[in-house]
């Protein structure tokens, strides 16, 4: 089986761990989620339920 | 024969560049960042919700302590349904066949996930060595199976993930070498095998995705346990 061969198995770990992590986290933690929802234990929700105000 | 069906597994290398490299490096050229509008593009749109989606599902049951592995967890799920996605275009290399690749994941990630259970809760995480309401004369034989089944787990994780993509990728060969030999022949064989290979192709990409979110689910559940 091809894969157990051990020649380049060193070379794949490091290289790949090394896109793992330089390439992928900046374009994870790029996407920000701003909305602030309101926690299920509040009382009270931080926002006033939508309607549609025109209809 | 069956030998030279893995040839396709290994380390492919064109004009002395090992093509695993540029299988590795290029995929994340579609994953683009958001810009500074209020709303993106669809594409980014799509990611965006993907990942928001794969966050809450994966962290809501863990409790605080572990959310520090958020950006790692959905970082390496973007890594392996990618690589995992890509590789069934054809003439693509798909580098989660590799063994090297899944373990150098499994390995250190699994380890350290029992190592923050060691070290910060070291009582609680031993104790899941010993299921609860275990009769008194099976604790000893228990605490070596369960001790087994503990470090056998990098290994499953690893071996999990390149054992479904090789086998899927060593079928999808099989069939469509039968498919293309039988055309000339008995072009109505050819045509059912050629729907089998449709249908397999199918299930390759759904076992692709599955396994994926499995490798990181079960890493996920492993931190649950320590964290």
């Amino acid at each position: 089986m091809p894969q157990l061969n051990p020649a380049p198995w060193f070379a794949i770990m490091v290289f790949s761990w090394l896109v793992f992590l330089a390439v992928l986290p900046p374009k994870v933690l790029a996407h920000y989620f701003p909305n602030d929802p309101t926690p299920q234990s509040v009382k009270k929700s931080k926002s006033e339920t939508w309607t549609w105000p025109w209809l | 024969m069956t030998l030279s069906l893995f040839d396709q597994f290994m380390s492919p290398t064109l004009l002395g560049v090992p093509l695993i490299g540029l299988a590795l490096a290029l995929p994340w050229v579609l994953f683009f960042q958001p810009g500074a509008r209020w709303m993106n593009n669809r594409l980014v749109t799509l990611q965006a919700v993907f990942m928001n989606w794969f966050v809450k599902q994966i962290f809501q049951p863990m409790s605080l302590g572990g959310h520090k592995w958020a950006a790692l967890l959905m970082s390496l799920m973007l890594f392996l349904i990618t690589l995992n996605m890509l590789g069934l275009l054809p003439y693509t290399f798909t580098p989660t066949t590799q063994l090297s690749l899944n373990m150098a994941f499994a390995v250190p990630l699994w380890l350290a996930t029992v190592i923050i259970g060691m070290r910060n809760q070291p009582t609680h995480a031993l104790g899941h060595l010993l299921p609860e309401g275990t009769p008194t004369a099976l604790i000893p034989v228990l605490i070596v199976i369960e001790t087994i089944s503990l470090f056998i787990r990098p290994l499953a994780l690893g071996v999990r993930l390149t054992a479904n993509l090789t086998a899927g990728h060593l079928l999808i060969q099989l069939i469509a070498t039968a498919a293309f030999v039988l055309f000339p022949m008995m072009p109505s064989v050819a045509i059912l095998t050629s729907i089998l290979l449709f249908l397999l192709t199918l299930l390759e990409i759904a076992v692709a995705m599955i396994q994926a979110y499995v490798f990181v689910l079960l890493l996920s559940l492993y931190l649950q346990e320590n964290v």
